[in-house]
C-alpha cells in the first residue's frame, strides 16, 4: 500500500537503471537527507553531535571504505584503523606543514596518502586469497602502527608522542580544532560523507563496480572472461585505502581533536568490521545501519536508566550495555545473517505486495 | 495496550521522581573507570574519592552546607567514552575530572573553550604547571617532573650519580613518555647515562625482551613509568631475573598494592615516589568508618581501605573540596559555579594545620597553588615494600622546580601557540 510500485512505469532503459526507480525510495531519502540537513542541526544538543552524529558519519564513512574491498572486491582486510591512521597522519603533517592549506581539501587530498599505501599492502592480494590476505593485511596494521610511534617526524617531535588538531579555519569560521563548533563540524562531516557515498553508489554500478564484483564472486572466472585482476583488485585496494584515509582524517580531526598511536590499533579495526559484518557486506546502506547499530545505540543504552530515573551506578550501566549491544549483535545475525541491509531489503519487498501478497 | 499504558503511566511517574531526586548541590563529575583493562587500579581510586565526598555529605552536609554531587561516569579508561562523558556532564558540571592521559588530551584543549576546571591531581600533561598559560588546568599537588625530579634526588643522596646507568622503564604512551625531557636534561647536569625502554602497550603483560635487555646492560637503577598490567608484568619479571629490587624505583601509579602483593616477600625493597601516604589510624580514616562504612554506602573493603591507592582517591577528593570552600568563601556563595571553582582552586592553601584539622597529617604534604602555579609542588615521600605493606623510607622530599622552570615554560608556549588562538590568564603575573 504504502509502497505500491504499481503505476510507475519505465519507458527507457535510463529511467530503469536509474539510482531510485521506485518513487518511494527517493522520497524516503528525501525525509532522511531533511533530517540531516535541517532538522537535527536545528534540534541537536552539543552531546549529541559529539556522540552521537558526528561519530556516527565518521565510522559509516570507514565501514563503507572496508566495504568496497571487503564487500564488493572480496578482499579480506584487517588493517583499516592503520589505513586511517595513515590518512589521520597524513592530514596532520599537512595542516602543519603548510597551514595556508584549505583544511576540507587537506581531508580530500589525506586519502591519497592512504590509498598509496594501501595499494602498497594490496600487492600480496595477487598472490594469496581469503585468511591469509587477512594476515597480510594484519602485517600492515601492526607495522604502521609501530611506525606512528616510533617516527618521530609524523608528530612533530611532540614529547607526548600524540597529535593535537590545531585550530583551522576557512572563511573565517573555525572548522576544526578546540575552536570549531559541532554544528560546522557537523556540516562539514555530512558533507564529505555525502559526496564519498555517492562516489561509491555510482562506483560499484559501473564498470569498476561490476568488475569487483565478479573478481569477488569467482575470480578465475572472472580472469577467463577478461577481466585483469591485477588491476580489479589494486583499483579495489586503492579506491577502499581512499575512502578509509579520508574516514581517518576526519575521525582526528573533525572529532577527536587528538590522537595517540595506539588509537588505530586493532580493536579499530575490528570495530569498524563489525560495523561492515552487520550492516551487510556488499552494500552501501548498511554501513550506515550498522554504524548506528554498533556506535549510536550503547550511548543511547547509557542514557536510558538515567532518563527512567532507576538508581544503578555508572559501571553496572557500563556493563550492562556491553550485554546488551553484543546480544543484540547476535540476534540481528541470527534473524539475517547478510546483515541489516538485507533485513531492510526483506521489509521492503514485503512492504510492497502487503496487504495482497499472491 | 492495557500493559503498556501501565508501563507508560510508571515510566512517568519514574521520571518525576527521578526530576526529584536529582541531588541538589554542586555536581562534580569524575570520570571514572571500574571496567575496562585498568579496573584493577581505578577502583581503589575511585572508591576512596565517591567515600570521602559520601563523608563529607554524611557529615557535614556537604561543603558550605551544600552537597556534593558526586557523580560517576563510567569509560573503562577508552578516550571515545571519555569524550562522550566530558559532553555528557559539562552542562551543569564546575569541574571535569579527566583521568585518563588520553582523555586529559582530548579534553584539555575543550576546556579551555567551554571554561570548565580540568583536575588532574598527579596526573596529565606537565607543563599544566603553568597556569598563566593553562589557566583552567591542574595537576596538583605533584606532577610528573616533579615526580621525576624526586626520585633523582633520592638516587643522588644514596650516592652519586656520576658515571652511573639508570634505565627508564616505561609504557609507550603519553603518560610514559611524559618524564623524558626531564630526565634527559638532568643526565647532562648529573652525569648519568639514561636508557630509556619502551615497552609497548601489547607487551605490558610479557616484558620478556625488556628484561633480557635489563639484564644486559646491567643498569645500576630501574626507574619505571607504568600503569595497569604493565606493573605487576614489570614486578614479576624483575623477581624472575632475581633484579636486586632495592634498585627499582617506580613513579606513584607503579605503587599499587596489589600488583606487590602478587609477589609478596620477594618484592620486598622495591620502591615508589609518592606524594600520598594510606594512614589507617587517621581522624579521616575513622569519619570515613563510622559515615560511609558503616553506613554500608561504601563499595571498598578492609584490604583495600588500607591501600595506597584508596588513601590517595581520599586526598584527591580533599583537594577538590578545600578548592569549593575557598572559593566559597570568597564569593561568599555556596552554590558556586565554574569560574568560581578555578579561583577556588587556584588559592587553595594547604598547611599542616589545615590538614590536622581534616584528620590528614601525613597523608599528603602541604603545599599550596597560585595563578601561576598550578601544581603546588608538594613534594613527597619515597615508600617501600616490605613484603606487606607500603612504608615511608624517606622524609618529605622536595622537587627542585627551578631547574625545571624553563621546560615548563618553553613546553606551556609551545602548547598554546601550536592551539592558537589559545585564550592565556593575562591576569596572572609571573
Amino acid at each position: 500500500m504504502l509502497y505500491r510500485t504499481a503505476g510507475q512505469f519505465k519507458t527507457s532503459y535510463k529511467s530503469d537503471q536509474a539510482l531510485f526507480p521506485i518513487k518511494q525510495d527517493a522520497f524516503l531519502l528525501g525525509v532522511i537527507l531533511l533530517f540531516a540537513v535541517v532538522i537535527f542541526p536545528l534540534t541537536a544538543s552539543e552531546f549529541a553531535f559529539q556522540t552521537i552524529l558526528i561519530p556516527i558519519l565518521i565510522y559509516s564513512l570507514a565501514a563503507l571504505g572496508l566495504n568496497i574491498l571487503t564487500g564488493f572486491a572480496g578482499q579480506l582486510s584487517l588493517g583499516t584503523a592503520a589505513f586511517m591512521g595513515v590518512g589521520a597522519y597524513a592530514c596532520y603533517k599537512m595542516v602543519t606543514l603548510m597551514p595556508w592549506m584549505n583544511p576540507i581539501v587537506a581531508i580530500l587530498l589525506s586519502g591519497v596518502f592512504s590509498a598509496g599505501v594501501g595499494v602498497a599492502f594490496g600487492i600480496p592480494s595477487l598472490r594469496i586469497k581469503g585468511f591469509y590476505l587477512a594476515i597480510a593485511t594484519l602485517a600492515a596494521q601492526f607495522f604502521l602502527v609501530w611506525l606512528f610511534e616510533k617516527w618521530a617526524w609524523l608528530y612533530n617531535y611532540n614529547a607526548s608522542g600524540a597529535i593535537q588538531v590545531p585550530n583551522l579555519d576557512m572563511f573565517g569560521v573555525y572548522i576544526a580544532g578546540p575552536q570549531a563548533s559541532s554544528v560546522v563540524q557537523y556540516f562539514v562531516v555530512l558533507f564529505i560523507v555525502a559526496l564519498l557515498t555517492m562516489v561509491c553508489i555510482n562506483l560499484t554500478r559501473g564498470n569498476l563496480g561490476r568488475t569487483w564484483k565478479a573478481t569477488r564472486d569467482m575470480d578465475i572466472a572472472a580472469e577467463l572472461i577478461g577481466i585483469n585482476l591485477m588491476k580489479s583488485k589494486l583499483t579495489a585496494f586503492a579506491v577502499s585505502s581512499y575512502i578509509v584515509g579520508v574516514a581517518g582524517a576526519l575521525f582526528v580531526f573533525m572529532w577527536r581533536g587528538a590522537a595517540e598511536p595506539n588509537l588505530f590499533d586493532i580493536p579499530l579495526s575490528f570495530r569498524v568490521l563489525f560495523i561492515a559484518i552487520i550492516g551487510g557486506l556488499g552494500s552501501i546502506m548498511g554501513n550506515f545501519l550498522g554504524a548506528i547499530l554498533i556506535v549510536g545505540l550503547p550511548v543511547i543504552l547509557n542514557l536510558v536508566p538515567g532518563a527512567l530515573g532507576i538508581p544503578i551506578s555508572s559501571a553496572t550501566v557500563e556493563h550492562l550495555n556491553i550485554m546488551i549491544v553484543g546480544s543484540l549483535i547476535i540476534f540481528f545475525l541470527i534473524v539475517e545473517p547478510h546483515g541489516l541491509a538485507q533485513l531492510w531489503r526483506l521489509i521492503r519487498e514485503k512492504l510492497i505486495i502487503w496487504p495482497f501478497p499472491h | 495496550m492495557k500493559n503498556f499504558a501501565k508501563l507508560a503511566a510508571a515510566a512517568v511517574v519514574a521520571s518525576v521522581v527521578a526530576g526529584a531526586a536529582v541531588a541538589e548541590g554542586l555536581y562534580t563529575p569524575n570520570l571514572s573507570y571500574r571496567t575496562g583493562p585498568f579496573a584493577a587500579t581505578g577502583i581503589p581510586l575511585m572508591n576512596g574519592q565517591k567515600d570521602y565526598m559520601a563523608m563529607l555529605n554524611a557529615r557535614d552536609g556537604g561543603v558550605g552546607g551544600v552537597k556534593i554531587d558526586f557523580e560517576e561516569c563510567e569509560t573503562g579508561y577508552s578516550t571515545e567514552k571519555g569524550v562522550e562523558c566530558y559532553e555528557k556532564t559539562k552542562g551543569k558540571a564546575i569541574v571535569t575530572q579527566p583521568w585518563s592521559t588520553g582523555i586529559t588530551l582530548q579534553v584539555l584543549p575543550k576546556t579551555n573553550v567551554d571554561m570548565i576546571p580540568i583536575l588532574a591531581p598527579g596526573y596529565g600533561f606537565s607543563p599544566m604547571m603553568d597556569g598563566k598559560t593553562f589557566q583552567w588546568a591542574f595537576n596538583m599537588p605533584s606532577g610528573y617532573w616533579d615526580g621525576a625530579d624526586m626520585i633523582l634526588q633520592f638516587l643522588a643522596s644514596e650516592g652519586d650519580l656520576k658515571g652511573k646507568k639508570v634505565a627508564f622503564l616505561h609504557l609507550d604512551h603519553p603518560y610514559g613518555k611524559e618524564p623524558l625531557p626531564l630526565l634527559e636534561a638532568k643526565a647532562e647536569t648529573m652525569g648519568y647515562e639514561l636508557l630509556p625502554i619502551p615497552v609497548g602497550l601489547k607487551e605490558m603483560q610479557n616484558q620478556s625482551a625488556q628484561w633480557l635487555q635489563i639484564r644486559r646492560e646491567r643498569p645500576d637503577y630501574v626507574v619505571m613509568w607504568g600503569w595497569g598490567a604493565m606493573n605487576a608484568g614489570a614486578i614479576t619479571e624483575a623477581v624472575k631475573t632475581k633484579f636486586d629490587m632495592s634498585k627499582m624505583i617506580g613513579v606513584w601509579w607503579s605503587g599499587h598494592d596489589a600488583d606487590l602483593a602478587i609477589v609478596g616477600d620477594k618484592g620486598k625493597g622495591y620502591k615508589s615516589i609518592s606524594w600520598s601516604f594510606p594512614d589507617a589510624s587517621s581522624g579521616v580514616m575513622a569519619d570515613v568508618k563510622k559515615y560511609v562504612v558503616d553506613a554500608g554506602a561504601s563499595q571498598s573493603n578492609e584490604t583495600e581501605m588500607q591501600g595506597v591507592f584508596y588513601g590517595r582517591g581520599l586526598v584527591m577528593s580533599m583537594i577538590l573540596a578545600e578548592g569549593i570552600k575557598v572559593a566559597q568563601e570568597k564569593y561568599e556563595t555556596a552554590e558556586i559555579n565554574a569560574e568560581q571553582l578555578r579561583w577556588g582552586l587556584e588559592n587553595i592553601n594547604i598547611t599542616e594545620e589545615r590538614l590536622a584539622e581534616l584528620g590528614m597529617s601525613g597523608m599528603v604534604a602541604p603545599f599550596s597553588t597560585s595563578c601561576s602555579n598550578h601544581t603546588g609542588n608538594s613534594g613527597g615521600w619515597m615508600l617501600e615494600w616490605d613484603g606487606a605493606k607500603f612504608v615511608k623510607v624517606s622524609d618529605h622530599l622536595v622537587p627542585d622546580t627551578s631547574a625545571y622552570a624553563d621546560i615548563v615554560k618553553a613546553k606551556a608556549a609551545e602548547y598554546a601557540e601550536a592551539n592558537a588562538p589559545w585564550a592565556v590568564n593575562e591576569a596572572c603575573e609571573g
